[in-house]
């Protein structure tokens, strides 16, 4: 993937801006951009959402299939994440298989989910040993407006609950909704000349030196945690982005209430 | 293995260790002969390789930064290293350990020396027993240092997990598997966090003390490679005894920043009977 | 007694910023070290690397092979991050293009200058000396380039104790490829003495110890001298 020069000038001018406690698009550094949540829109997935976070938009699809379980967890579902960082949503993306980005990406939405305990994988078995229900989440970017991470959990997340498993397609049964347990939110923040800033733009990606997602769950409690980009960040840091990913996937979750 | 019933019995875990004590780590510099700098590193069941080779030429030049030398670090599982055979080949585990591991060692890397270039960081791990990504990259810390790459320090690397509802530091393969977290970082000598991940549930709380005891973690690391990559032309040094007064490898100066970040014992006497 | 300190990356070298040399940094005031080597206080203070790459500088001398031919341009491998280009008009003759080829093939060996080397990593040579040009006999030794000023040693007295000692004539680039012609046992020699420096630059009393082992190996040497003689005769003949 070919890395788009940034102008000079443009760098300058959004360093300047941190320094004086300011962001390009006038919000706060604890503040995100706006954020649209549609549910249900592919008919043919079993489940399906799409996010919009300042100028990022994607979308995620859920198919379920029965299948064979891993010979380690007999009697659990199976999640299969997947991220594509398709050519459309950038300049910078290009054809093929997944690269580094587009795969931490999917780890980090599987993680949060599956370590949230979120989607009851014991609700998931139809025979043990022999067949439990597939979930395959996939999420494709259409335009790349920075922070990619936060919209594909919220995403992910939002099609999860709009999720009907279709047993009777497969005469397992009747349809039922899947047993969504937990929301896991996930809050990306960037460290920028020493100061943090919520919810990256594209450019302030660009120039940030490290990048921190923390995903939490309903109780407060963390799931999930990566730091990426070359960069670093103090203990301190890292304390103050938890409590302030926290805080705010409190209210992102108020979002899923309104769906 | 099933799961053990408790994991930690009267403040000892299962391999013995109490539960802010590392693996015994062992490491040897300069293994490879044609790698540019390397580095063997044992961290308990863990077997690693680190290679550096570079600043090298880039193939194909598109892949060229004109500025700064690219850093690429390949982090690869042998097939033999895990109970079950691994499949050849990286799969999207191993991706994401590379990207993570080489933003871990990169920030310390003076890249803006070798504009045009390439350092490559190879990891081969021989055998795995949780804690891989965190051996890798101490070997990958040492092996630039051996392969001369100018870099501000050292990174060391450790996890913090939870068993038992209780915090351990560095996770072997059960308590991993059946842990209630895993946290692997990667420090500066000066304690700045360059790898951070977590999965698995920890409060506000508990993350506070866990980055608490990787620090701790890390600074014990720090040591150990300190003295590795020392110890490795002392012993040379040590055979020439008539030609040279050794001195104890902490300056004054720097004592003070040793003291303040690790716990070096300095009256070790020259380090010369340590051996 | 000679002091020796081993320093690694990131190791606090001094308070004086004032004094910072090659293989450190500054930060906040402080110099640290930034390569893992043997520490060195004269005026400056300076980390010297045991190994690391070739960085080019210019009016080096080097020892370079070509690698690829272009239109106007010899490519050439200068075991540094970055190759060496000789353009056809810094040869020493006026020669056309499609005449490269004959006057200087892939896989030859030059002794060049760097005579230029700019920020955009573009390294000029140039054989346009007397003293530069093709090497076609002899041996070619490579050690790390940070060993090179040890094996030349003060005002050149390690390198001409070896040449005296060992017969041959010897020239030490500067990117640590090292250029030897004498007899053959004469430069096995040489590169045992060589491979001495390499392994021992770090310990001090080298150029003692390399007395005694010039004294250890005298005996064989009396014998292989008439052999180089006679071979050095044939050189001239053959040149």
């Amino acid at each position: 993937m070919s890395e788009e020069v940034m102008n000079g000038l443009k760098k300058d001018y959004l360093y300047s801006l941190i320094l004086k406690n300011q962001r390009a698009d006038g919000r706060d550094f604890e503040e995100s951009r706006d954020i649209v949540i549609k549910t249900n829109i592919i008919e043919k997935a079993e489940g399906s959402a799409s996010v919009k976070l300042g100028d990022t938009y994607l979308v995620a699809g859920i198919k379920i299939q029965p299948g064979t379980p891993f010979p380690d967890t007999p009697n659990k579902g199976v999640i299969i994440t997947n991220l594509e960082l398709i050519p459309m949503a950038s300049p910078n993306f290009e054809a093929g298989p997944p690269g580094e980005n587009a795969v931490e990406l999917a780890r980090v939405v599987d993680r949060g989910i599956r370590e949230s305990h979120s989607i009851d994988l014991k609700g998931l078995c139809i025979v043990p040993g022999e067949n439990v229900w597939l979930i395959f989440i996939d999420i494709h970017v259409i335009d790349d407006g920075g922070n990619l991470m936060d919209a594909a959990c919220l995403a992910a997340i939002a099609a999860l609950l709009d999720v009907t498993v279709p047993a009777k397609k497969y005469g397992i049964g009747e349809d039922f909704k899947l047993p969504i347990r937990d929301i896991p939110i996930a809050v990306t923040a960037v460290e920028i000349d020493g100061s943090i800033v919520i919810d990256p733009s594209i450019d302030e990606g660009r120039i940030a030196g490290a990048k921190l997602t923390v995903t939490s769950n309903i109780d407060g409690s963390i799931s999930a945690m990566q730091k990426s980009g070359v960069g670093l960040f103090t203990p301190e840091q890292i304390n103050y982005v938890a409590d302030v990913a926290v805080r705010r996937s409190e209210e992102l979750r108020e979002k899923f209430l309104e769906l | 293995m099933d799961k053990p019933e408790k994991f930690i019995i009267d403040g000892i875990r299962l391999d013995g260790r109490k539960p802010d004590e590392l693996r015994p780590m062992k490491i040897e510099v300069g293994v490879l002969n044609r790698a540019d700098g390397s580095c063997y590193l044992e961290f308990g069941k863990n077997k690693v390789l680190a290679a550096v080779y570079g600043p090298r030429e880039v193939h194909p030049r598109h892949n060229q930064k004109p500025t700064t030398a690219v850093v690429r670090f390949r982090y690869n599982m042998a097939s033999f290293s895990v109970e079950e055979r691994k499949r050849p080949g990286p799969d999207r585990r191993s991706i994401e350990v590379s990207k993570v591991s080489r933003e871990a060692v990169e920030p310390m890397i003076f890249t803006e020396y070798f504009p045009k270039s390439a350092i490559d960081i190879f990891v081969e791990v021989l055998q795995a027993d949780a804690g891989t990504r965190t051996a890798g990259i101490n070997a990958a810390s040492i092996a630039l240092a051996d392969a001369s790459i100018p870099m501000r320090g050292l990174v060391s690397s450790c996890a913090v997990g939870k068993v038992d509802g209780e915090l351990v530091l560095d996770l072997m393969k059960d308590e991993d598997n059946y842990g209630e977290a895993d946290m692997p970082v990667a420090m500066t000598p000066d304690g700045e966090i360059t790898l951070l991940q977590m999965d698995g549930n920890l409060t506000r709380e508990e993350l506070k003390k866990a980055l608490e005891m990787a620090t701790e973690g890390c600074k014990q690391i720090y040591k150990l490679q300190r003295e590795a990559l020392i110890g490795r032309y002392k012993k040379e040094l040590e055979e020439h005894k008539e030609d040279v007064e050794l001195v104890e490898t902490i300056t004054e100066s720097e004592e003070t920043s040793i003291e303040s970040t690790t716990t070096v014992n300095i009256d070790e006497s020259g380090g010369l009977d340590d051996e | 007694m000679n002091k020796r300190q081993i320093i690694i990356p990131g190791d606090v070298l001094s308070e004086d910023a004032g004094i910072a040399g090659d293989g450190t940094y500054v930060r906040d005031g402080k110099v640290y070290a930034s390569l893992y080597g043997i520490l060195s206080e004269h005026n400056k203070i300076k980390v010297v690397p045991l190994s690391g790459k070739y960085m080019p500088a210019r009016g080096d001398i080097v020892i370079g092979i070509v690698k690829e031919v272009t239109f106007s341009n010899w490519i050439v491998d200068i075991g540094s991050p970055y190759d060496g280009l000789l353009h056809i008009s810094e040869y020493p003759q006026r020669i056309n293009s499609e005449d490269m080829s004959k006057h200087l093939k892939v896989g030859e060996t030059i002794l060049t200058q760097v005579k230029e080397f700019d920020p955009m990593m573009k390294v000029e040579l140039t054989i346009r000396n007397r003293k530069l040009k093709t090497i076609r006999s002899g041996r070619i030794f490579e050690l790390s380039p940070s060993k090179i000023p040890r094996l030349i040693g003060h005002g050149g007295s390690m390198i001409s104790l070896i040449k005296k000692e060992t017969n041959c004539s010897i020239i030490a680039g500067e990117n640590g490829r090292v250029w030897i012609e004498g007899s053959d046992c004469n430069i096995d020699f040489a590169i045992d003495a060589i491979t001495k420096i390499e392994q021992e630059s770090h310990i001090p009393g080298l150029t003692n110890r390399l007395y005694d082992f010039f004294e250890g190996t005298k005996t064989q040497k009396n014998e292989s001298d008439k052999e180089y003689e006679k071979e050095s005769i044939l050189d001239e003949i053959l040149e």
